[in-house]
């Protein structure tokens, strides 16, 4: 298994190398100048040339390159140009709130959507599981953006529960952060839901019909233990699969949710930097989102092989 | 200039009833943080670094101009030009040597002194032949700036400049200390009523009253909160929710009956120097000839173009504000008119008219004047075709590159005419009767005979039928009742809060 992991754990490093390389080749041929952005359309052209010298645009591709990833290895990400504030600060201050965010979100589609899959796998074919199987649908419709006006117009400005947006800070108060993030999670919480509630049912359905369920069920096992302990179980790796990959769409619904509650999210970067053409910013984003990926699916595999211990065979 | 109450909207019986259901206290409330002196200002676009000696932004000004820094003069909530940081000046006769005189014992948020050294520095900063500030050419007239003493500073001009006195008003020479100008990016220091206190990137950015402030007993704001809201839904429901305060500047006119419903809110029209046109490359294909620009003038339907606004814009006919006491109304220089239109397009050889490109900016006018100028010119035969753009796309494709027929876009600078004489600018227009005209202006410094001059220009540039003029943005600002003192208009990007306080 240590030989499985290492060898994964090669790949995904060889990866993110070819990412940077296409992260950093993207930018490159992305329209619009930094500097013209930045002086707008006063700007003589010897201004945006001085500024373009120290941004250190006039230095060759290949040149700039290397001196990102030299600095990646020394976690010198670089002064963003637009605020004129460490990157690395900038991306600090953002995974405080997209983090929490994102993994208050995935949580709370977990602890629904398991039981919920579950419970409509169980009553398979019965009104119950249509109403599941009706709210999955409903769920995956609805576009987030919509969902999150609709949250912030009942519970913020009607019923004044929840702030209407923003986000006070962990520090002195974090009971107020969590209050915040609440409408937030809530929203981007219910396409996962929907796709998670139907991945669980179809993946308990289908090792319902195992063997060993029969057996399981013949032995006289309660069927409450047959679905938890037999069924659930084995349905997982799917499950589980599928909720990596919905980690990384909830950073694209993230950037959607953070400009509906305006919270100063990670998501909210990536949109501003990319209309500042803030590339500096930019590119260090998308590698590290590529590494969160990454780093997901490396877990998954550990996941797999804690589900299932059978030793693997080289593929 | 109109202040919208709800009263006509809901009718005094609905008031009372409403009154009689939460009691008086819960209508035109406060929000709790009033007591303490502290408001939430909401804006659409967050700034950059805020030095706006070195970035170009609206957003830079909005926040620090008046707030944080000052300048020699300032603009007056009218567009007048009054003192700042300067008591007075004096113009040599030949309008070639202004002596400025420094208010006496002004200091820095830091403490440091502020002297005629700091504004000779900050006016080389912009105009020195290795400067890199975007409004260099605002200030390119100028030929050396002399310290007389501590509070006494001479600047020498190259030419007579008529737009002098209003650019060393603006907020773009924001007054620096020596000191402190090279951090003023991300730690602003200035002279101004408000201190710089934190910077949520992304989010906000926090100012408290100066105490230092020489006139620091007339400030009844402590504490004020920028608040950067992109979304107009977002925005709209940090309002009601009572998150913010106030937005000066709104962007979202089809969404403004929701705030006008509230009554906690006072939605006011005022004025903008943004005029939006349909911009035209005088130098490609049809639109070289001065008939087809002619024929695109007959056939704009401004009534339309401001209900897309939902009227709160005002018709232009030139490149000029209605509301600056030099503007002549030219809207009926090529009355709408699509009979005349089709003639002057047969004439200039099109009779079936032509295919054009119209690209977009990420505005909110331009979306809306776009799709209603497709059918207005599609009425003559121009077949647009709308492409979106961001804005760096539309900097470096249309305005750098000039790679476009049309576009529409506002231009919010003042005394923006003098675009008109420039060389190679985005339009192609090219016409050297202008540029001796506008040289005119730039010399002429008895205000009767330039505003004289400044009439005819604006006829030049409508005759010409250079762009397609729509109309002037308007200002729509919504505000808590309860607070007052903001500005109605915006003569300049500032979001002046020195007299701003909660009743």
């Amino acid at each position: 298994m240590l030989e499985f992991l290492l060898r994964r754990l090669a790949t995904s490093l060889v990866t993110l190398l070819l990412a940077s390389l296409v992260v950093f080749v993207v930018l490159e041929v992305l329209p619009g100048d930094p500097a013209q952005v930045m002086l707008g359309t006063e700007a003589r052209p010897d201004t945006l040339a001085a500024l373009r010298a120290k941004f250190g645009f006039d230095r060759p591709a290949p040149e700039r390159y290397l001196s990102w990833i030299a600095g990646l290895l020394v976690f010198d990400l670089g002064l963003s140009h637009a605020y004129g504030t460490p990157v690395s600060k900038l991306i600090g201050d953002r995974l405080v709130v997209t983090l929490p965010l994102g993994a208050m979100a995935l949580t709370w589609a977990t602890c629904v959507a398991l039981p919920l899959g579950v419970f409509a796998a169980s009553r398979r074919g019965r009104p119950a599981d249509w109403l599941v199987m009706g709210f999955g649908q409903l769920g995956i419709s609805i576009p987030n953006f919509w969902f999150g006006i609709l949250l912030s117009l009942t519970f913020a400005v009607s019923l004044r529960w929840f702030p209407a947006g923003g986000f006070p800070g962990w520090s002195p108060d974090p009971l107020k952060a969590v209050h915040a993030l609440v409408l937030p999670a809530l929203s981007l919480s219910l396409a996962e839901i929907a796709i998670l509630a139907r991945v669980t049912r179809s993946s308990v359905l289908d090792t319902l019909r195992e063997d060993y369920i029969r057996t399981a069920r013949a032995k006289g096992v309660p069927e409450r233990a047959v679905l938890m302990r037999h069924a659930l179980r084995n349905a997982l790796i799917p499950i589980v699969t599928v909720g990596g990959l919905l980690a990384g769409f909830l950073v694209a619904g993230a950037i959607i949710v953070e400009t509906v509650f305006y919270l100063p999210g990670l998501g909210k970067l990536v949109f501003d930097s990319i209309n500042n053409r803030d590339l500096i910013v930019i590119k260090n984003i998308v590698l590290l989102l590529t590494g969160c990926v990454l780093t997901v699916n490396f877990l998954i595999d550990v996941v797999y092989a804690l589900l299932d211990p059978r030793p693997k065979v080289s593929a | 200039m109109t202040i919208f109450t709800r009263r006509g909207a809901i009718g005094l019986t609905g008031a009372a009833g409403v009154l009689a259901l939460f009691g008086e206290g819960a209508l035109a409330q406060a929000p709790a943080r009033a007591k303490d002196g502290a408001v939430v200002i909401g804006m659409s676009l967050e700034p950059p670094v805020l030095d706006p000696n070195l970035n170009a932004a609206a957003a830079v000004r909005e926040i620090t101009y008046l707030n944080i820094y000052e300048s020699l003069a300032r603009i007056d909530p009218r567009g007048g030009i009054i003192p700042g940081l300067a008591t007075g000046w004096t113009v040599s006769p030949d309008g070639l040597e202004y002596v400025f005189k420094l208010v006496p014992g002004v200091k820095y948020h830091d403490g440091e002194p502020c002297d005629s050294a700091d504004v000779k520095f900050t006016l080389d900063r912009l105009s020195a032949p290795d400067a890199t500030a975007p409004g260099k050419s605002l200030y390119a007239s100028i030929k050396s700036v002399e310290v007389i003493d501590a509070t006494t500073v001479k600047v020498t001009l190259k030419n007579p400049d008529s737009f002098f006195l209003y650019n060393v008003a603006l907020g773009d020479a924001s007054i620096m200390g020596r000191k402190s100008a090279a951090t003023n990016g991300t730690k602003p220091i200035g002279t101004g009523p408000f201190v710089f206190k934190e910077r949520k990137e992304g989010d906000s950015v926090t100012l408290a009253k100066s105490p230092t402030y020489r006139h620091a007993a007339s400030i009844r704001l402590n504490t004020v909160t920028f608040k950067f809201i992109r979304d107009p839904a977002a925005q709209i429901n940090a309002l009601l929710a009572g998150d913010v305060d106030t937005f000066p500047g709104f962007q979202a006119p089809e969404l403004v009956g929701r705030v006008r419903a509230d009554n906690r809110f006072a939605v006011v029209i005022g004025s903008t120097m943004g005029e939006t046109i349909l911009a035209t490359n005088n130098g490609r294909g049809p639109m070289k000839d001065l008939r087809v620009r002619q024929a695109i003038a007959h056939a704009l339907n401004r009534e339309d173009l401001v209900a897309g606004e939902s009227g709160f814009a005002l018709p232009i006919g030139s490149h000029f504000p209605p509301h600056d006491a030099d503007h002549v109304d030219l809207t009926k220089t090529y009355p709408f008119d699509i009979a005349k239109a089709k003639k002057l397009l047969a004439d200039a050889g099109h009779p079936n008219g032509f295919e054009a490109s119209l690209k977009l900016p990420p505005v909110g006018y331009a979306q809306r004047s776009g799709e209603i100028l497709v059918s207005q010119l599609g009425k003559i035969g121009i077949k647009l075709t709308i492409t979106q753009l961001q804005w760096p796309q539309w900097l470096a494709e249309v305005f750098k590159e000039r790679n476009y027929d049309f576009t529409i876009v506002a231009h919010t600078e003042a005394n923006d005419l003098d675009r008109y004489a420039r060389d190679g600018y985005y339009w192609g227009y090219d016409s050297k009767a202008f540029k001796d005209h506008w040289a005119a202006v730039v010399r002429e410094t008895d205000p009767a005979k330039r505003a004289v001059l400044i009439k005819a220009a604006q006829k030049m540039v409508a005759d010409d039928a250079v762009n397609g003029f729509l109309f002037q943005l308007g200002k729509i600002g919504v505000w808590n009742r309860q607070l007052v003192g903001m500005w109605e208009n915006s003569p300049t990007p500032s979001i002046d809060l020195s007299g701003v306080s909660w009743k």
